[in-house]
């Protein structure tokens, strides 16, 4: 009766000293033992050398995730505003105690370094897509930050992207490396709650906005805010100083998400996890009674819902089988129908966090060449569910949604929806 | 041709990609909204309407627009504002006109926006555009000839690759980059159309062109797939590059390689010299769990380099099996700590029940090192082998012992729960009691019957006089919550013995449920009780941090006032009330203002709770003016937000929030958001205040982000 839980995807024979804690569970061997100190130290020429674009308040976490890792080296920051380019530079040059860490205001300079091996991209979702994509042309890997596409058109090229490219990509869905969350997706995976009928996800905030631009503001110095290329790929708008608040900027014009993408891009994306990241449900109802029933191919349902049962934390998910069910929140927790769905495990022995586990992922794959759990082909699948789902509540009918044309059935309204137009002089 | 399974799966997706961008030109009548609507629509394009508007307008125009509003849109084209929201619509719009005005677009405009719209007539895979196109490669700004490039790369129709083909040598570097990328698009196409000769012809000539070596590195991806079967010995040289890049994209693309032939190839591989290849060459080949030569990856971990024995052994838990068992068992007991752990590791994970089964039977006859090794797999693999683990328990050697207790605290069931019991309790052999209460801590939390399992720890509590073990398996239950462990400590904390008092007032101060509140407060009450302050902590954590009804919360915290014999336990329940203010915590906490030592606390908390109340509609005057709050006149006269020399004013924001109680509340708790962006990053700040109330001037500080309740002025 092997039953363990399923493991945290890092490869241990990369892993050497590479946490912060110095305590090193094996030798390297990857990186050869020559390499390395007494205090674990790797060699330089050993270590992926990592830029930074739009380092706010998310992608400040990311790069403390990755600057605990001792195989990283963080060279550069571009960021358009200049107290963060200042503030990111100034906690990776106390990090390495040096004057190092370079500064940019433009993301092609960056991308044009060949000594960077890969970059963290956590500027606004506007940018994630395009941002990724520049990189992959590049030849850079890349951990992107959620939601990673603004429509359906751009998960398609995503994918494609990374594949023609070779590159590798990790979205920033760390809940894929969270051992309660794995655990639960493993238990609807692997059949242990029975037939899989109905998964949930629970994005708070379940609208679909179409708004104007804002009142124009006196636009800053480049220096301190280069406007223009905060804009990116987003049609033009005038400047207002609350449109810098990165994650709510797309609320200034175009069809955006509200909960759906922004939360969805966290729960819906473990949904399809736990059905196999199979492709995304075929039928999306009108929204009712505040919640949103999609449907896959096979029959499961994927119930967007505005909050979860059980107190979990944020954005809970809950998988529902014939026999059995799982709930899991950010809270690090997990309920289950029962506790023999543990197989012998306590909730806290499974354990929630940390989120650093997704970082090394993406580091390990950086080096062996195979997919992280938050690849470009899962992201896709897993935004392409919240985008159809969004269009459901935009138009406020059915819409249904082929995954051999990748087109709505019948319905043009819905299929010009599926993407937008980058302002120039940016493409995907 | 035999496509790679996984590059049938790309192409695809490339068919799908460039297909979902094009809008559906025929058969398309017009959308479902009325004429009407578009109608509205254009009317504010064609008006002296602000910009935002006409924005908004062609964003829906994008979905009710038809041919109709073509010639709008197309008139915004030259507008640097609203040329990409036209461009949305223009995308989007269904038939040729959409196609012709981006065309006719292209011979007046310039610059950013001349790529931008060659961009779209990419998106829209416009055939008729390529004589349009081509012209642009030999474009002055690089920026559009670059654009024109991969526009006809997306386009990808035989006319489209001829051309770009024809400029691929003779472009200058900074424009091959992206011809090179419309060549590589146009292949992609033709392979997703079975065209593989062609597409084989195109990758060869952009590996040999002078590009980018990420160009190479898609060229000779593509090159490699679109051979087939016949793209091995290709794949193979760029395991050989000196080129990083090359050797990474044989790595990816060995994974999705099709048939069996690769991993016969890929085992030649093993054997190069360079070893710290070679260890990322058994990873890959790990990924291909369905044809992987097993044999082979079990002899590099068997022998070799040790980088490559560490990452083969490590593989071996994704794709080894039965037959990998003996040599893994031998590698977890070598001399090398390194290989050992891998190895140990590895068997912990490696699949298959028939694994199980031969740990069984290798544990009847087993000695030496082998023994406590197997007995660690029973564990870490959850097998069930209860007879087997309690034999082993009795035995000689203390690592076999030790072994085997944590194997039975991994799977032992609740009946035979009272033999780890009895090993804490009474062990045979004393030195094993530390590990048989780590063994019954985790067999406790994990057994389903967690009041079974709890009435089974009371019992034995009951039964020894050991004081230690007591508390011992007092943890335990503290560990597990319940009602009957809850019950058990709070009985041991009503004992006479200090040490069960202090260990148990300690378990209960840290409970997760809110039951434990009356067993508290039990406690509290005792006067002689040495721990009845630790005890009332715990009791007004639970008001703190729980969710509870606000008159159960309210009812706790007047309880906690009145058992509270010191200052400070009374000024945690203020700071519980200010936590969650309602009518019923206003009023304790105006009651406690009466209290000479709370006064300044209890009206601060009064305040902040009449504030909040008062945000969502509740009245509170009365309350207040009963109090003797009546409301203040407050000025701010000059407010500073910083760290050292680097000030912000930030009075005039003060001043919009100026209310009629001595208290401002910020638009978000955060200093920093309040007020406009970090003054000073990384540093601490603090808010001064000059200000006065009822004429009377004042002067006080704030750290960073804390509540803004001005004191009175004396």
């Amino acid at each position: 009766m092997s039953k363990k839980s399923p493991r945290v995807p890092r490869r241990r024979f990369l892993q050497t000293a590479v946490t912060a804690a110095g305590a090193a569970v094996m030798a390297p061997t990857i990186i050869p033992s020559s390499a390395l100190g007494r205090d674990g130290f790797v060699a330089p020429s050993e270590r992926v050398v990592i830029g930074g674009i739009g380092i706010g308040n998310r992608g400040t976490y990311d790069l403390g995730c990755f600057l605990e890792q001792k195989d990283v080296q963080f060279a550069a920051v571009c960021d358009v505003k200049e107290t963060r380019r200042l503030a990111v530079k100034k906690i990776a040059d106390e990090k390495y105690g040096n004057e190092d860490c370079k500064m940019y205001r433009d993301f092609r300079e960056l991308l044009d370094r060949s000594d960077i091996d890969a970059v963290l991209i956590a500027t606004g979702p506007n940018w994630h897509a395009t941002m990724a994509m520049n990189a992959a042309r590049a030849g850079k890997d890349m951990y992107c930050e959620k939601p990673v596409t603004k429509n359906i058109s751009q998960s398609l090229i995503l994918a494609e992207t990374m594949r023609r490219t070779g590159r590798v990509f990790q979205a920033g869905t760390q809940r894929r490396n969270l051992p309660h969350f794995a655990f639960a997706c493993e238990l609807a995976r692997t059949g242990k709650l029975g037939t899989l009928k109905k998964v949930f996800a629970h994005p708070a905030g379940m609208q679909a906005m179409m708004s104007g631009w804002l009142v124009p503001e006196t636009e800053p110095d480049k220096e301190v805010v280069d406007w223009d290329m905060y804009l990116g790929p987003a049609a033009w708008r005038p400047f207002n100083a609350k449109l810098l608040d990165g994650f709510n900027f797309e609320k200034g014009g175009g069809l955006v998400g509200g909960g759906v993408l922004e939360w969805g891009s966290h729960c819906v994306d473990l949904c399809q996890w736990a059905v196999g990241d199979c492709p995304p449900p075929v039928e999306y109802d009108a929204p009712k009674d505040g919640q949103l029933v999609a449907r896959y191919e096979n029959g499961t349902e994927l119930i967007f819902r505005e909050t979860g049962w059980i107190p979990l934390g944020s954005c809970p998910v809950r998988f529902e089988g014939e026999t059995g069910w799982v709930e899991a929140g950010d809270s690090g927790k997990m309920v289950l129908s029962s506790p023999e769905l543990l197989a012998g495990r306590t909730v806290d022995e499974i354990g929630g966090y940390p989120a650093t586990y997704h970082v090394r992922d993406f580091l390990d794959c950086v080096k062996t060449r195979s997919q992280p759990k938050g690849n470009a082909d899962a992201a896709c699948n897993a935004h392409i569910a919240c985008h159809a789902a969004n269009i459901a509540l935009h138009l406020g009918r059915q819409v249904k949604y082929d995954n051999a044309t990748h087109q709505f059935v019948n319905d043009e309204q819905a299929n010009r929806l599926r993407s937008e137009a980058l302002r120039e002089p940016w493409r995907v | 041709m035999n496509i790679p399974r996984n590059f049938k799966h790309a192409l695809t997706i490339l068919g799908l990609t460039l297909a979902v961008t094009i809008p559906s030109v025929h058969g398309f009548d017009g959308p479902e909204a009325s004429p009407e609507k578009e109608q509205e629509l254009l009317t504010v394009l064609r008006s002296d309407a602000p910009s935002g508007d006409k924005a908004i307008a062609c964003k829906n125009l994008a979905i009710y627009g038809s041919s109709a509003a073509v010639a709008d849109l197309a008139k915004l084209l030259p507008d640097a504002q609203l040329s990409s929201w036209a461009r949305t619509a223009l995308e989007s719009i269904p038939g040729t006109e959409a196609d012709e005005a981006l065309r006719t677009a292209t011979d007046s405009l310039e610059g950013k926006l001349l790529v931008g719209t060659i961009n779209s007539i990419g998106v829209r895979r416009d055939a008729n555009s390529v004589e349009t196109l081509v012209p642009r490669l030999q474009h002055a700004d690089v920026e559009v000839a670059a654009a024109a490039a991969v526009a006809l790369g997306r386009i990808g129709n035989a006319a489209a690759a001829d051309s770009l083909r024809k400029s691929l040598a003779a472009a200058p570097a900074n424009v091959r980059t992206s011809i090179a990328e419309g060549c590589v698009l146009c292949a992609e196409r033709m392979m997703a159309e079975g065209q593989s000769a062609e597409a084989v012809a195109i990758y060869d000539e952009v590996r040999a062109a002078e590009v980018p070596m990420q160009r190479i590195v898609e060229a000779t991806r593509g090159a490699i797939l679109a051979r087939g079967q016949d793209g091995i010995p290709l794949l193979l040289e760029q395991f050989q590059s000196p080129q990083k890049p090359l050797f990474q994209l044989a790595l990816s693309i060995a994974r999705e390689f099709p048939g069996e032939e690769i991993d016969k190839a890929l085992v030649a591989e093993l054997n190069r010299p360079n070893p710290d290849r070679a260890a990322l060459v058994v990873q890959a080949m790990a990924d291909r769990p369905d044809t992987v030569v097993l044999s082979a990856v079990l002899e590099a971990a068997e022998q070799g380099p040790k980088e490559v024995r560490l990452s083969a052994i490590d593989a071996l838990g994704r794709v080894g099996d039965l037959s990998c068992l003996d040599a893994l068992l031998k590698m977890a007991l070598d001399a090398d700590a390194d290989l050992s752990q891998t190895a140990k590791a590895t068997l912990a994970e490696v699949p298959g029940e028939k694994i199980d089964s031969q740990v069984l039977a290798l544990l009847e006859n087993a000695k030496g090192k082998m023994y406590p090794l197997l007995l660690q797999l029973v564990g870490q693999r959850r097998i069930d082998a209860v007879p087997e683990l309690l034999k082993a328990i009795g035995h000689s050697d203390k690592n076999v012992r030790s072994a085997a207790l944590i194997a039975l605290g991994e799977t032992v069931r609740l009946q035979k729960l009272p033999v780890l019991i009895s090993q804490v309790v009474s062990p045979k052999y004393p030195e094993d009691a530390p590990v048989a209460l780590q063994a019954l801590k985790a067999a406790s939390i994990r057994m389903p019957d967690r009041e079974a399992c709890a009435t089974e720890l009371a019992t034995a509590i009951d039964g020894t006089k050991a004081v230690p073990t007591k508390i011992s398996l007092l943890e335990i239950l503290g560990a597990m919550g319940g009602p009957k462990a809850l019950a058990a400590i709070g009985a041991a904390a009503r004992s006479t013995d200090a040490q069960l008092q202090d260990s148990s007032s300690r378990l209960l101060g840290e409970w997760m449920t809110e039951d434990a509140a009356p067993v508290l407060l039990d406690l509290a009450r005792i006067p002689t009780n040495p721990y009845n302050i630790r005890a009332l902590r715990g009791y007004i954590r639970i008001a703190r941090q729980f969710v509870l009804p606000e008159e159960q919360r309210a009812e706790m915290c007047q309880k906690a006032f009145d058992a509270a014999s010191q200052t400070a336990e009374k000024k945690l329940v203020l700071e519980v009330l200010k936590r969650y203010p309602s009518v019923d915590t206003l009023k304790l906490a105006i009651k406690a203002m009466k209290v000479a030592e709370l006064k300044d606390d209890a009206t601060q908390a009064t305040l902040v709770i009449a504030q909040k109340l008062g945000g969502k509609g509740v009245d509170v005057k009365s309350l207040l003016v009963g109090a003797g709050l009546d409301k203040v006149k407050l000025e701010i006269v000059k407010a500073e937000y910083g760290s050292g020399a680097t000030q912000k004013d930030v009075t005039e924001v003060l001043k919009k929030q100026v209310g009629d109680l001595p208290l401002i509340t910020l638009a978000s708790a955060s200093y920093n958001t309040s007020f406009g962006g970090d003054p000073m990053p990384g540093s601490p700040k603090q808010l001064k205040i000059k200000y006065r109330i009822n004429g009377k001037s004042g002067e006080t500080t704030f750290a960073e982000d804390a509540l803004i309740v001005l004191p009175m002025p004396k």
